[in-house]
């Protein structure tokens, strides 16, 4: 399938320019960004329960990076398959790994190599032997058709281009009637060309 | 976002929680701006 964006950006250099800010916020999450980071905000601006944060790794939360609480949608039942799409290092996934308990499986997907890292190794410190880390994309998901029982995904689907591709193939590894739990950006209005070509506004 | 996954035959698309995630960044001007939000998303797979 050709790969499309609606402007014109070379969708390559605009996947490189993703995994450069996020492999930032890997390395240093605390450095300067045009985005929120870290359990703090995720408690006090998106509703998270900053117990349930103080108890994942810090390495894990302290790279969170969303836009919304994908959790607050509903609950994750005991047992469920749950992939989440674009996991960064971690923190949404590791807490549906709780929820969906050994039972259940929780499978993260992300393009970032130290997101993955971190990822995985916060799974291994908590004792999440259901987790599973795994390198992809949302256009491309490494995930079983008609495997998944409810796919979640925070800040990601806004940094995809090719977002129809994106939202196939999340209809494709969902079993029929699976969920989807999603947190991202929208827009209220029709950007300009000006604001369009803003690669920052496709970054953050 | 909502059209997208309607487009794609997903049931019960929805916008259930709004979040002013951009306030106190340096991007805040440009999300009021264009009244860019967080937002959850639920949908369901058609069967």
């Amino acid at each position: 399938m050709a790969i499309t964006c609606p402007v014109n950006f070379d969708v390559k250099s605009l996947r490189k320019e993703v995994q450069s800010i996020y492999s930032r916020v890997a390395d240093a999450p605390h450095g300067e960004f045009h985005f929120h980071r870290g359990p703090a905000y995720a408690a006090r601006m998106l509703g998270y329960d900053s117990a349930e944060l103080a108890a994942l790794p810090a390495d894990v939360s302290s790279s969170f990076a969303g836009v919304a609480n994908p959790h607050a949608i509903a609950p994750l039942p005991n047992g469920a398959t749950v992939v989440d799409i674009g996991c960064g290092a971690g923190m949404d996934l590791l807490l549906a790994a709780r929820r969906v308990g050994p039972a259940g499986r929780a499978i993260g997907v992300d393009m970032t190599e130290a997101m993955r890292q971190r990822a995985a190794a916060g799974a291994a410190q908590c004792g999440l032997h259901h987790v599973d880390v795994r390198a992809g994309d949302a256009t491309n998901l490494p995930v079983d058709t008609a495997s998944v029982d409810i796919a979640i995904s925070n800040g990601v689907l806004n940094l995809v281009p090719e977002k129809e591709r994106a939202v196939a193939e999340i209809a494709r590894i969902l079993k029929p009637g699976g969920r989807v739990q999603i947190g991202d950006i929208v827009i209220g209005e029709v950007l300009d060309d000006t604001a369009l070509a803003d690669i920052d506004l496709w970054t953050g | 976002m909502i059209s997208v996954f309607q487009s794609a035959g997903f049931a019960r698309v929805a916008i259930t929680h709004r979040y002013e995630c951009f306030v106190g960044t340096t991007k805040e001007r440009t999300a009021r701006r264009y009244g860019v939000v967080g937002v959850n998303v639920s949908a369901v797979r058609g069967i």
